[in-house]
């Protein structure tokens, strides 16, 4: 699993700061750009929200108004979860896993941070369970909540539609189209709610938009070996797994390994 | 606060205006990636030796069985109560990813210079269970510019890159390393410092997305809202 980097240029600690100053003047215009999109994103319009949706949670049925419990804004995980699954997606999952760390300072910055899958609660609470992961999380199963914001569908087919039908079948996912590739897609959404109790869309990003919540990327960018994903489709599904599903050698923890 | 309120047709094209920025951004955000794997690296020749739970460990053992090694400069002078608030918002997603880094061959452990008893004290009241150790006794810090003597404090300090005033003895910041494992060689790749940390606060990622956004302006700096976890009146 391990490849060793060889012959990588090795020079004084002098020419490793030259070299590292001009890097930090493109990461510093990074830096600058990601403040900029992120001033623009917050003109964005807003949509208000006139439906009714019903969540099934630890406190029972909720409303989307009361999902924001004491605050006025709300970042909804789109976690993959389908109603027949056995488990959720191994990927949402490695993004859930800083949820935790998150939420708590989240909402002491009036933003209400959960989790929103289409399978039944119960499956939702068991997997839960089984993750350690404390955050809320419930289901819309019922509602056309997951439908409405782009992150369910329904499989080719699902009307009837021949074999051939089937196969130019596609979904409308990440503002653009694809073919159907799974029943649930992630993504992640933001509400607003006014002193008055009216609920606006703010914003929606799918696929690569949530990869900034990753934060082990953000480690493994700084590695030497990087995001080091050189299976054919170069991304985090050829590695990543549910937390408890590594299997770890024995560990050796004399200096130099085996 | 309101923005303007539109119909369904209206937002998706505003929207989608909006998505070709942030694809421009994941770009450029990749082709620097790519530019720092080919960051030249620098032969560490100083053996530093740590304290943590289980003993001394040079900065070779803290690989573990893994090639790649990041160290997280915590700051937590030898004199303070407590580590620092900013440090452990970032520490408290160290935890939830550690099995996803061993995964990628890369081993974590967080440094600090307060004495080990301090470190394991504030380290259980937080509930976190990271590698941690103590660079008391070695040069550790202040080689790596997370560390200034008062003299250095008043202006001469260098600090991620470039000299100035600090406002604290020690200063954040993340170091990656690589380690031979034929000849045992253990080389310096890359450090980050400042707002070079941003990315590891998943919580910014996440504010970044509000309509508030970050919402700092008010306050005396930038992150003044941040308490340590239990210390939030709603924890």
């Amino acid at each position: 699993m391990s490849t060793a980097i060889v012959d990588h240029e090795v020079v004084s600690a002098a020419k490793w700061t030259e070299a590292r100053k001009e890097l930090l003047k493109k990461e510093k215009e990074l830096t600058r750009q990601r403040e900029e999109v992120s001033r623009l994103r917050r003109e964005l319009p807003w949509e208000k929200i006139d439906k009714n949706y019903i969540f099934d949670g630890p406190r029972g049925k909720e409303s989307l108004s009361e999902l924001f419990g004491a605050n006025s804004q709300l970042i909804v995980y789109h976690f993959m979860f389908g109603p027949e699954w056995s488990e959720g997606c191994p990927f949402c999952s490695f993004l859930a896993d800083g949820i935790d760390a998150a939420e708590i300072h989240l909402k002491n910055h009036d933003v209400t941070l959960l989790a929103v899958s289409r399978a039944p609660y119960a499956k939702i609470a068991a997997f839960k369970e089984r993750m350690g992961w404390k955050f809320k999380w419930v289901s819309s199963s019922g509602s056309d909540f997951n439908f409405d914001y782009g992150v369910s569908f329904q499989k080719p087919g699902h009307n009837g539609s021949d074999e051939h039908a089937r196969a130019e079948e596609r979904i409308e996912y990440n503002y653009s189209t694809m073919p159907f590739f799974s029943e649930e897609m992630p993504g992640t959404s933001v509400f607003y709610k006014n002193p008055d109790g009216e609920i606006f869309h703010t914003y929606s990003s799918y696929a690569r938009g949530g990869e900034a919540q990753l934060i082990a990327y953000s480690y493994l960018d700084l590695t030497p070996k990087g995001r080091n994903e050189t299976g054919a489709r170069r991304d985090l599904t050829e590695w990543v797994k549910h937390h408890d599903k590594y299997e770890e050698p024995a560990a050796h923890t004399c200096c130099g390994g085996q | 606060m309101q923005n303007a309120v539109v119909s369904r047709s209206e937002w998706l094209n505003s929207r989608k205006a909006f998505l070709a920025k942030e694809k421009e951004l994941t770009r450029r955000k990749d082709a620097l990636n790519k530019e720092r794997l080919s960051l030249p690296w620098v032969k560490v020749e100083k053996e530093y030796v740590f304290e943590g739970p289980e003993g001394s460990r040079t900065l070779g053992e803290l690989f573990g069985a893994k090639d790649q090694l990041l160290i997280y400069h915590f700051m937590f002078g030898p004199e303070w109560e407590q580590g620092c608030q900013s440090c452990s918002m970032a520490a408290d997603t160290i935890n939830g990813n550690l099995a996803h880094l061993n995964a990628r061959d890369i081993a974590l452990a967080v440094i600090s210079r307060a004495p080990l008893p301090k470190i394991e004290a504030f380290r259980k009241r937080m509930g976190w269970s990271f590698p941690w150790l103590s660079s008391f006794a070695n040069d550790f810090n202040s080689d790596f510019g997370v560390y200034f003597t008062p003299e250095q404090r008043g202006g001469s300090g260098y600090y991620n890159f470039g000299t100035g005033q600090h406002p604290s003895e020690e200063a954040p910041g993340i170091s990656a390393f690589y380690r031979n494992k034929g000849t045992g060689d253990v080389f310096h790749t890359y450090s980050s410092y400042a707002r070079g940390v941003e990315g590891l606060l998943g919580v910014y990622s996440l504010i970044d997305l509000t309509p508030n956004g970050r919402n700092e302006g008010a306050l005396a700096y930038p992150m003044a809202w941040v308490r340590h976890h239990d210390r939030y009146q709603t924890a």
